[in-house]
């Protein structure tokens, strides 16, 4: 039996050799529009830009707004625009690895479409997926969408804070989570406030570390 | 809105093969689904017809099978069918868990004169 997405998967295990051969880590971060990839983004270039060679891959589906707030850390910035599609696939990843100098790369964030359901089914040859969820968005994210945080190797729930003003059940949703993939490391933060962000930066650094 | 992309690999897929096997006609294509890529049957054919409205395949069948997710337990080695997002083994309740079925996106096969 041939698998049908083949051809983004031929692709994808391309881009994983060619990064793990210049000891680079790629993040493919996947949320819903708005669960707070971008500030994720702000604040951990504050934080690590002066310690790790960051690059990263904006996909939005029609402008470079998030790239605008990121160009501000000087850090090489590649938008790719869907034109409408919902997901990143690893064909646009390939084409824009030549614009970074991979040998001067420590890790590569991607922060993929705004959606839960299809950049979880395309393979772009990350070292693996993270995904953020937010409080606001309601605590059934696990539930409705089993295969991204079955295939993720950690969670983000951001907006801790806000917390207080919505009907946001914690146990819920850590019990959900825990049913679909046990282990999974669970960082609660909010990145607007700084809450939590302080276990997150040392987990990724292990992980940029583990790479050399 | 994944079934968009998915339907037009597919479709290069099939075409391909009608080129190769010199077909005049595809008459059906027959595909399995697993229950974790969460397709939805309907958007799928509709994305697919579209993809193939002009070509040898605009009348194929589509036929789609989704099977549901099942895990062998690395523990106690059994397998079972996960329900209700529950990624426990029912015997042991070991997690540490490996996927055998429901990430499928398989062509079956294709039939054509």
């Amino acid at each position: 039996m041939k698998n049908i997405l083949d051809r983004n998967q031929n692709k994808a295990d391309e881009v994983r050799n060619l990064l793990s051969s210049k000891k680079v880590l790629m993040v493919n971060i996947i949320s819903s529009p708005g669960a707070g990839k971008t500030t994720l983004l702000e604040r951990t270039c504050e934080e690590l830009g002066s310690k790790f060679r960051i690059g990263i891959i904006e996909g939005d589906i029609t402008t470079d707004r998030d790239a605008q707030r990121l160009k501000k850390y000087n850090i090489p910035i590649v938008v790719i625009n869907t034109e409408g599609g919902c997901h990143l696939d690893s064909h646009s990843i390939s084409k824009v690895l030549d614009s970074f100098d991979l040998d001067n790369l420590d890790v590569l964030f991607v922060e993929n479409v705004g959606n839960l359901i299809c950049p979880s089914q395309f393979d772009l040859g990350e070292t693996f997926k993270l995904a953020v969820v937010s409080t606001t968005e309601g605590d059934d994210k696990p539930g409705k969408y089993p295969m991204l945080f079955r295939e993720a190797r950690a969670v983000l729930l951001n907006k801790i804070d806000l917390i207080p003003y919505t009907n946001f059940n914690f146990d819920s949703f850590s019990s959900d989570l825990k049913k679909i993939n046990s282990q999974i490391p669970l960082f609660e933060i909010s990145s607007t406030r700084g809450d939590g962000l302080k276990g997150w930066y040392d987990w990724i650094e292990d992980e940029i570390n583990k790479m050399h | 809105m994944h079934e968009i992309r998915i339907a037009e690999d597919l479709s290069a897929i099939v075409l391909e093969t009608a080129r190769n096997e010199s077909l005049t006609k595809v008459t059906k294509v027959n595909i399995i689904f697993g229950q974790m890529i969460q397709i939805v049957p309907d958007i799928f054919e509709f994305a697919f017809r579209e993809t193939v409205r002009n070509s040898v395949a605009r009348e194929a069948e589509v036929d789609i099978e989704i099977v549901p997710v099942k895990m062998k337990c690395m523990n106690c080695g059994s397998d079972f069918q996960v329900k209700e997002n529950n990624f426990a083994c029912n015997v042991c309740s070991s997690t540490d868990l490996d996927i055998i079925q429901g990430k499928e996106l398989f062509i079956k096969s294709i039939e054509g004169e």
